[in-house]
C-alpha cells in the first residue's frame, strides 16, 4: 500500500535542559539509539537535537503505518531507529527561505535513516536547520517520487498551522496535477486525505506542524514501485477522474 | 484521590500545552489529548514527565501507551497510585 509519514521540530520550541534529562529521552529513546549517538560520532549534531531527529524519524514511521494499520497507537521505544547516515562533517545552516518544497532529496544533505517497527522496515530522510528538524519516511530507500515542503508560518495557534499547511500542500497539488480544486480531507481514521469534487484520489500525503512551522510530504508513485512515469500516471488517473 | 479531583489537577498539567483554554475548562473523560485538546503530540512526554512528578509516579512504555484521552490518563495515575499505596 501507498502510503507516506512526515514530522517537524521546530528546535526554538523544544526545552533544551529537559530533553537532556534522562527521564525524558529514555521515554523516546531505545538502548540501542543511545549507543547509536555515542557510537557514530555525530559530533555536529547536539545530544537534545539528536533525540528530536528520532522523535521525528519515529513519528514519521508512525504516521506511515498508520495509514495501513489504523489501530495503531504511536509508541516512540517500540519504532527502533537502527541505521543513521550523514555527512561526516555536515554544515548546518539557518532555514533562511521561508518555504521550500522539493520532490526527492537529491542535492541536500539529508540524514538517511532506517527504522524498524515489529516486522516492518520503513527508511528516513531528515534535513536539520538550526532552527528545525523535518523528516520524511518512505517503505523503500527510493525517495525521488516523495515530495516535501516546509514554510515558516506567522502565527502558531492550532486553527493557523492547519490552514497554512493545508493550504501550501493544496498549492503544490493544483500546480503539480494542472487543477484547482483539490481538497484536503480526513478519513474516518483521522489520515488525511487527498480530494477532488468529493473523490479521494489516490495519492497519500501527510501533514505536520510545531511552533510556526508546517510541513507536508506525500508520495507520487503508487504501491513500492517507484517509476519516473508515475506523475504522468497520476495526472491521468485525475483528468480521468474529472471527466466522469 | 477521587477520578474528579485528578481531573482538576490535570487541567493544570495540561494547561502550558494547549491553547484551547476554553475546551481545558470543560473536559471529560473522552477529551482526546491531540484531537481536542491540541496539543500537539511532541508535548506528550512533557506530559507524562509531568504527571510522574507531580503524583510521584513512574509511568512505564505499556502505561504511556495508554494514555490518548483524559479517561485514560486519569486510569493510569488512578493504577500508579494504587501500586505505590
Amino acid at each position: 500500500m501507498n502510503s507516506t509519514g512526515n514530522d517537524i521540530v521546530s528546535l526554538n520550541a523544544i526545552d533544551i535542559t529537559r530533553t537532556k534529562q534522562y527521564r525524558f529521552y529514555s521515554k523516546i529513546l531505545s538502548t540501542t539509539e543511545k549507543e547509536l549517538y555515542r557510537n557514530a560520532k555525530f559530533t555536529a549534531i547536539p545530544f537534545e537535537n539528536f533525540v528530536w531527529l528520532l522523535w521525528s524519524i519515529k513519528e514519521s514511521a508512525f504516521k506511515y503505518l498508520q495509514r495501513i494499520r489504523p489501530d495503531l497507537i504511536f509508541s516512540p521505544t517500540k519504532f527502533v531507529v537502527k541505521q543513521l547516515h550523514l555527512l561526516s562533517d555536515p554544515i548546518i545552516t539557518n532555514f533562511e527561505a521561508k518555504q521550500t518544497e522539493g520532490i526527492g532529496f537529491d542535492g541536500k544533505d539529508s540524514i538517511n535513516g532506517m527504522i524498524a517497527f515489529g516486522a516492518y522496515i520503513l527508511y528516513s530522510k531528515s534535513l536539520i536547520y538550526n532552527e528545525l528538524i523535518v523528516s520524511v519516511v518512505n517503505c523503500d530507500e527510493n525517495f525521488e517520487n516523495t515530495a516535501w515542503g516546509i514554510k515558516l508560518i506567522d502565527k502558531s495557534d492550532p486553527h493557523c498551522q492547519s490552514m497554512e499547511v493545508r493550504t501550501l500542500l493544496v498549492n503544490k497539488l493544483n500546480s503539480l496535477f494542472s487543477a484547482d480544486n483539490i481538497s484536503i480531507g480526513k478519513n474516518s481514521n483521522g489520515v488525511p486525505t487527498v480530494m477532488k469534487e468529493n473523490k479521494t484520489l489516490p495519492i497519500s500525503v501527510s501533514l505536520s506542524h510545531h511552533d510556526r512551522l508546517v510541513a507536508y510530504s506525500f508520495q507520487l508513485a503508487e504501491g513500492r514501485s517507484c517509476d519516473a512515469t508515475s506523475i504522468k500516471n497520476l495526472n491521468r488517473g485525475i483528468q480521468i477522474e474529472s471527466k466522469r | 484521590m477521587t477520578r474528579i479531583e485528578i481531573l482538576n489537577e490535570l487541567k493544570k498539567v495540561f494547561a502550558p500545552y494547549t491553547t484551547n483554554k476554553e475546551m481545558l475548562e470543560s473536559i471529560n473523560d473522552q477529551t482526546d489529548l491531540i484531537k481536542d485538546l491540541k496539543i500537539n503530540s511532541a508535548n506528550l512526554v512533557d506530559i507524562i514527565i509531568d504527571a510522574e512528578a507531580k503524583y510521584n509516579i513512574e509511568i512505564d512504555y505499556d502505561s504511556a501507551d495508554k494514555i490518548i484521552n483524559v479517561g485514560t490518563c486519569i486510569d493510569v495515575i488512578v493504577e500508579k497510585l494504587n501500586q505505590n499505596a
